[in-house]
């Protein structure tokens, strides 16, 4: 099995790099592609979040869900060059002529949809949550939101390994999961969701004595034994991110 | 150090009271294990003296709990919690964050103490539980040792005076089990606080001599030393079931493998199990035992060679045809309650197979009147105890009379009489000829039911006997926490 869409440690430039500065270069990249008017541009984007994954030493092949992404986009192209009907007819196959407004549409639907697809791929393939939780916290996000986005870090694989437990008691007790009508539907979901839903009340009784017994939400601010650095690495990132944003706003107006 | 006069509470909507007319005085350094069966109060006894009860929980309260001169009932939590420090059942559910260095941190960061001192209580706390060498780890790496140890230096870090553990080795291995008591008895002596154990594995924490508080029904009805009457000790060994009743095997397994995803846990497991014997499967906690009764229900496909079940390949039969006559009762009681009424949660898996004919429904009126869930049948199943769930899921997999049984640690968090009540449905199975594996961690009750120990290490049987000889061949393996208290090394 493929390994989940989660942090994959690595010792890259992007691993390595501030995860605000990081996430403020995945934000310029998806704003460019829904900005940039020409779709060759759209996938020039692409091809440098493609060469990014090759840069921080991933290959898109064992992320789950890549797959189906990519057959996603396939599909809204096609719709696009099928149905868009705007300038000369690019070649004639049968009943089917594909125009050149078509294929530019095509190619912007399927690059914008993969660019952003992809950048958030690699956000979250190479960024730590829990550095990131510890970043937005130093940057003065409230620590109580901080630890908010910790607790559900936490707690997904813990429920995930929980469904899959109630999935097995049920299999073992003879259900069957052939959602015959609505309300089959509906009984099913409800037999699933109601262990889940026990379970989370417990974990959250147990949690809030935890925290609370270690005095979270004494005070207003708190100390941080963990900091997460900002280096020189990614002061050289910041800054060439603001310049390739002026350049780029600067062209888009000439254009 | 700990004072509670006359304390009684109930909590909103229930009947009756969790806690009835408790009076309790504790001194400094004193070390107290408080025991009792399931419900009787105990937990809600530890939430009180944290203050937790009095803040997080509704309800009806009466009497006084004073702790180091402060009235818990008036001050806030985390005054209480300067010197109160709580360790609950299950560390997973208690972390706050990712790593061990953050969770040990938590406590002193949210107290807004500088790095340098976090820095140094954490490196005390950790070397106080022994914990150092897992500083740089993530916590979702660590075993359920591990884990309860972190948890309880994420409390030692704060410096309480009162310790308070909440059943902490309810959910380990024997190996970890012993482990734990022996850094409490390590913090206990050391740093000189009080400590209080909430425990129903007593005999573990004899060699310390603590005070015993005994409770039944809200009430303390025993405070003094541990003595042979108070405490008779783990249940008496008894004859053991014959062997085998012959036949067919129930169970074949050849060079079995299973994994999950990459990674191997079963490593080469051969064996058969025949009809009417009661197995005991034990082992530490991650060595395959869980993943052996998976394998056996077809949840987890062989990737390497194969075992057969009642005849049939696992391989090639699905599981819900296999689970008509394999009957699967897992962990956590709250993971296999899916009706909305204890009836319809017994006649549950019947009424799926397609079986729920006037048999199976006298017997399940039979099984719910002899557990005392007769007048209970309309109630909600999470209405139930802890125990009263757990004996509704052994009916609900005896409801439709499967030929083999799967327990994967049937008895967590049980006392002495529902185990018991619970066995001996069991054993009556296995004298009509039903098979019975059960994974768990009590030598005693393997000494007692089982005819046959299988004991698993890294994903491979490294004792297959019966239970007599198995225990023997345990002790020659160095396995001394896996005898019963009175075969066990002083």
């Amino acid at each position: 099995m493929k390994p989940r869409i989660t942090y994959q440690p690595g010792h890259s430039v992007l691993h390595h790099l501030h995860p605000l500065v990081k996430g403020a270069w995945m934000l310029f990249g998806t704003v460019l592609v829904f900005v940039v008017p020409d779709p060759w541009a759209v996938l020039a984007v692409l091809g440098l979040v493609l060469l990014a994954f090759r840069v921080a030493g991933l290959r898109l092949g064992q992320v789950r869900g890549t797959r189906l992404f990519a057959t996603t986009a396939l599909l809204l192209a096609a719709l696009q060059i099928l149905f868009v009907r705007q300038g000369p007819v690019v070649v004639q196959i049968g009943p089917l002529a594909p125009t050149i407004g078509g294929v530019k549409a095509g190619i912007y639907v399927a690059g914008r949809f993969l660019s952003v697809v992809f950048l958030s791929y690699l956000f979250v393939l190479t960024t730590d949550p829990n550095s990131l939780a510890y970043a937005l916290m130093q940057a003065g996000l409230p620590y109580r939101y901080g630890f908010t986005l910790i607790t559900a870090l936490r707690l997904v694989p813990i429920f995930e390994q929980e469904g899959q437990i109630v999935y097995n008691a049920q299999l073992a007790r003879g259900v069957q999961y052939d959602a015959r009508s609505p309300r089959r539907f509906l009984t099913l979901a409800r037999q699933f969701f109601l262990p889940l839903l026990v379970s989370a009340l417990g974990k959250v009784d147990a949690l809030a004595v935890s925290m609370e017994g270690r005095c979270f939400g004494k005070y207003s601010t708190r100390t941080f034994l963990r900091t997460v650095h900002f280096t020189r690495q990614d002061a050289t990132a910041a800054i060439l991110l603001l310049l390739v944003t002026v350049a780029t706003a600067g062209a888009l107006a000439v254009l | 150090m700990i004072s509670v006069e006359g304390l009684s509470f109930r909590f909103q909507g229930s009947p009756q009271y969790a806690l009835r007319d408790v009076n309790l005085e504790i001194s400094p350094g004193e070390f107290v294990v408080i025991t009792g069966p399931s419900g009787c109060g105990k937990s809600t006894l530890a939430l009180a003296i944290g203050g937790y009860l009095f803040r997080q929980y509704d309800g009806e309260a009466t009497g006084r709990v004073r702790v180091a001169d402060m009235d818990v009932r008036e001050c806030p939590i985390y005054d209480v919690a300067e010197v109160v420090g709580l360790v609950q059942q299950n560390p997973e559910a208690q972390f706050c964050t990712l790593t061990v260095q953050d969770e040990v941190a938590f406590g002193l960061e949210n107290r807004r103490l500088p790095r340098d001192e976090i820095q140094d209580r954490m490196a005390w706390a950790l070397s106080i539980v022994g914990a150092e060498h897992l500083a740089d780890r993530l916590l979702a790496t660590l075993s359920g040792g591990e884990r309860q140890k972190v948890a309880i230096a994420a409390m030692m870090a704060a410096k309480p005076q009162v310790l308070i553990f909440d059943e902490p080795t309810s959910n380990l291995d024997p190996t970890a089990t012993a482990e734990v008591f022996q850094v409490i008895e390590h913090i206990q002596a050391k740093a000189g606080i009080t400590v209080l154990v909430i425990e129903h594995k007593v005999d573990y924490l004899l060699p310390f001599k603590p005070r015993l508080v005994a409770m039944e029904r809200g009430r303390i009805v025993y405070d003094g030393p541990v003595t042979q009457a108070r405490y008779p000790g783990p249940l008496p060994a008894q004859q053991h079931l014959p062997a085998t009743i012959g036949g067919e095997p129930v169970i074949r397994a050849e060079d079995l493998h299973v994994g999950y995803n990459a990674t191997p846990v079963l490593q080469g497991v051969s064996l058969e199990i025949g009809p009417g014997e009661f197995v005991a499967v034990m082992g530490d906690n991650g060595s395959g035992k869980t993943t052996f009764l998976q394998s056996l229900l077809g949840l987890l496909k062989p990737t390497q060679g194969r075992v057969e079940v009642l005849g049939q390949d696992t391989h090639h039969i699905s599981v819900s045809r296999l689970a008509r006559q394999v009957g699967f009762v897992f962990q956590n009681p709250d993971h296999q309650l899916f009706a909305e009424s204890v009836w319809q949660e017994a006649t549950f898996a019947p009424r799926n197979f397609g079986a729920l004919d006037k048999a199976a429904q006298a017997r399940v009126e039979a099984l719910l009147a002899r557990c005392g869930l007769g007048d209970r049948q309309h109630d909600h199943p999470y209405r139930l105890s802890y125990g009263e769930k757990r004996r509704l899921n052994l009916i609900s997999v005896l409801a439709y009379a499967p030929r083999l049984i799967l327990l994967d640690e049937l008895l967590i968090g049980q006392d002495i009489e529902n185990a018991t009540f619970l066995l001996e449905l069991l054993r009556e199975q296995v004298e009509q000829g039903d098979t019975v594996i059960m994974v768990n961690h009590h030598p005693e009750v393997t000494c007692r039911y089982a005819s046959r120990l299988i004991f698993f290490n890294d994903g491979q049987t490294i004792v297959d006997a019966p239970t007599e000889e198995g225990f023997q061949q345990l002790a020659a393996l160095g396995k001394e926490v896996y005898l019963p208290s009175t075969r066990r090394r002083p």
